[in-house]
């Protein structure tokens, strides 16, 4: 993405705050852009500082072929500084770099422009010490915030800066996408289902693991549909081994509820919106017999309360034979 | 770009460019040294974006050619292999290649180097220099200005623009002050023959420490010019630029009491030495604090004292006291440095009372100026 109008294309709104803005030269000190993975917040904040810098910019869109634009993209403009988290958080080191930086004058002009990315991954102490030079910004300075979850930026960073949201990628247009890297129609729906980035959903559809869990998932709902007396034992030996790490545990329930949603749109007649099950699947036949909708409502509810619970840190096993208990009730 | 130069006029320009580079930058492109080819001559460039060096090798010199079979190019190397290599070479002419897909080769005798290059527009451009904007000033003095205040820069980055030192060019005076709001340190000297002027610069006191060292006592003047962002310090083959502090320096000027309640003037030589003995027994976490108490007769004596370790007391001879008693007490680091800079053997000290700021000047009123700021104790 190059230019405001590619942007335009997935985030009209936010591209024309931008652009309007720009327009009226009036932008931000600071702004704060917050969305989801793939939603384009590095293109823009990058597109940000390229027309500032710009030497022969169009309107309101960098040239993107003149040396700052060119040195912008390749990381080398001696006048954008880029901080991304070091590890696990932005360390102090890098925000002692960015305080030396405020106080020194421009390199080459006497605009300036610094990208935090991830900005949720500054600690507290480290956001205070931001908020100094948000609260009282130099002459020129642009300060661009990137994050994906910006409910934990504490109010007092969030309050200096202009918020602009991106919503979230539509799924027709990311599944577009994916069959375009070459996944096949059924796997690009339900990955568009689980996730809006790109790059994770093709890198669950190469590995093995996702393959599996799928497999297991649905193995769960025949089991529960045909032989009741098991599941407890498939829970332990197959369920609880596969995923193991909390963000496993968390996609299989994302799985499961996707499965549910599906049986309870067969029920509704509502087919085209099904992402797991086929239309002419026996397995989801025979779930359908076995449960009703007001049932499937609860279980989706059920559902939604484990997800919550495994947040809230109650050990995954009691979780799971919670709401395999729930499910057969 | 192809040219083949004299391989100790190049070591020389790349040792100097080096000082400007340091391995970790936040910038991949400054890890690099810019090699620029034209016609007068090469160009070699070194930064870490806070200070940037340029060092010129002319095509000849007194008759001397150092630059052979020049095409004009430019190309950025990494910095971490080139000044070895030309330091190995065999050979006394080194020759450097570089082709349009940014591969170098470096000749020297039978050795071949080939290098990749990075594309010199991604280098910063630095600020094109205005000699209409500029004025000189002696090597020496230079130096002598930058000692005499950027000790008393201050090391904290609570106050940033307080780690540099403030020059002015205002009425034909030259004038660099520092100060860490403790103590402060100027200096002014008369500049007649220019009529540049400019209100207020802040350069950092680190790129003026670099800048100290980096300057060759061998050559005579350097030339100043100050743009929005930067500060060039230019000789015949060395532009010195560095980046300023952004933000309004203190007014300083109201911190120096016009008045004076007790003048001491003194021998510089004999004051030293004395706080430097007592200083050993005033103790760091507390200031180094020493006391100063007036005596008649001429004498003031001087006391450090930790009640954990011990006591010193000397007595020191002066040239004259006048005006009221006094007992103050200060650190004697600052005192240290502040007698250290005055390179003159009388000093004369301005007192206040012993909860005000005192001055210390040289005794034959050239306008080196160190205050220092008491310390308040029982």
């Amino acid at each position: 993405m190059q230019t405001f109008s590619e942007i335009a294309e997935i985030q009209p709104l936010a591209s024309r705050i931008i652009t309007n803005s720009i327009q009226k030269s009036r932008v931000s000190h600071a702004y704060l852009l917050q969305g989801e993975r793939g939603t384009g917040k590095e293109a823009i904040a990058l597109l940000i500082a390229k027309r500032v810098f710009c030497e022969q910019p169009d309107g309101v869109e960098p040239c993107n072929h003149c040396t700052n634009c060119k040195r912008i993209l390749s990381g080398n403009h001696p006048d954008v500084h880029i901080i991304e988290p070091d590890g696990q958080s932005i360390k102090k080191e890098q925000i002692e770099y960015l305080q030396k930086e405020f106080t020194y004058s421009g390199v080459e002009s006497s605009q300036k422009v610094y990208i935090v990315k991830n900005a949720d991954t500054l600690t507290v102490n480290a956001a205070n010490r931001i908020l100094k030079f948000l609260e009282e910004p130099s002459k020129q300075t642009t300060a661009i915030m990137l994050t994906d979850n910006s409910q934990s930026i504490i109010p007092t960073v969030r309050s200096r800066c202009q918020v602009i949201d991106l919503q979230p990628l539509s799924s027709d247009r990311f599944q577009e996408q994916l069959l375009h890297a070459g996944m096949s129609q059924a796997h690009a729906r339900l990955m568009s289902a689980l996730t809006n980035n790109v790059e994770e959903a093709l890198h669950w559809n190469e590995g093995e693991w996702f393959a599996e869990a799928r497999k297991v998932m649905i193995q769960l709902i025949e089991i529960v549909t045909s032989k009741p007396n098991d599941v407890f034992l498939f829970i332990h030996h197959n369920w609880l081994t596969h995923f193991s790490e909390r963000n496993q545990q968390e996609q299989g329930l994302d799985l499961l509820l996707l499965a549910f949603k599906d049986i309870l749109y067969y029920h509704l007649d509502y087919k085209d919106a099904m992402v797991v099950f086929e239309e002419q699947d026996e397995k989801l036949k025979q779930a359908a017999l076995t449960f009703s909708p007001e049932k499937l409502l609860s279980i989706l509810q059920a559902i939604l309360e484990a997800k919550q619970k495994l947040k809230q840190n109650i050990h995954p096993t009691l979780v799971m034979e919670q709401l395999t208990l729930h499910i057969q009730r | 770009m192809k040219f083949i130069v004299q391989r100790d006029k190049l070591i020389a320009s790349v040792q100097d460019v080096m000082k400007a580079i340091s391995a970790r930058t936040a910038i991949p492109i400054l890890t690099g040294m810019k090699i620029e080819a034209k016609k007068n001559g090469l160009l070699l460039t070194g930064s870490n974006s806070d200070i940037s060096i340029e060092s010129h090798i002319p095509v000849e010199e007194e008759g001397i050619v150092h630059i052979e079979q020049i095409e004009e190019g430019s190309i950025v190397l990494q910095a971490r292999y080139f000044p070895e290599i030309v330091r190995k070479l065999p050979e006394k002419t080194v020759e450097v290649e570089a082709d349009a897909n940014l591969n170098v080769t470096i000749r020297s005798g039978k050795a071949e180097f080939n290098l990749n290059g990075q594309d010199a527009d991604e280098y910063p451009q630095l600020p094109k220099l205005q000699t209409d904007e500029s004025f000189e000033l002696p090597i020496d003095l230079l130096k002598n200005l930058i000692k005499q205040t950027v000790f008393a820069v201050s090391t904290m980055e609570t106050r940033p623009i307080l780690t540099g030192v403030n020059l002015k060019l205002e009425d034909n005076k030259l004038s660099f002050t520092a100060t860490d709001s403790h103590r402060l340190a100027s200096r002014e000297i008369p500049m007649d023959s220019t009529n540049v002027s400019f209100s207020s610069v802040v350069v950092p006191g680190k790129s003026l420490n670099e800048l100290s060292k980096i300057l060759d006592d061998s050559e005579e003047t350097v030339e100043i010019s100050v743009t929005n962002n930067q500060i060039l310090f230019r000789t015949k083959h060395l532009n010195f630029l560095s980046r300023l502090l952004d933000g309004n320096y203190p007014e300083t000027s109201r911190l120096i009491p016009d008045q004076s309640k007790t003048v001491i003037h003194i021998k510089t030589k004999e004051l030293l030495n004395t706080i430097d003995r007592a200083s050993l027994l005033a103790k760091e976490d507390r200031n180094n604090v020493v006391k100063l108490t007036t005596k008649s007769n001429q004498i003031v004596e001087i006391t450090g004292n930790s009640p954990e370790v011990g006591r010193v007391v000397e007595e020191v001879n002066v040239d004259s006291i006048q005006g009221e008693e006094l007992k103050i007490s200060f650190s004697s680091k600052y005192m240290l440095d502040a007698l250290k800079a005055i390179e003159y053997d009388e000093v004369k000290i301005d007192f206040t009372g012993a909860m005000r700021p005192f001055i210390i000047r040289p005794a034959n009123n050239d306008p080196i100026l160190q205050l220092i700021l008491p310390v308040r104790t029982y």
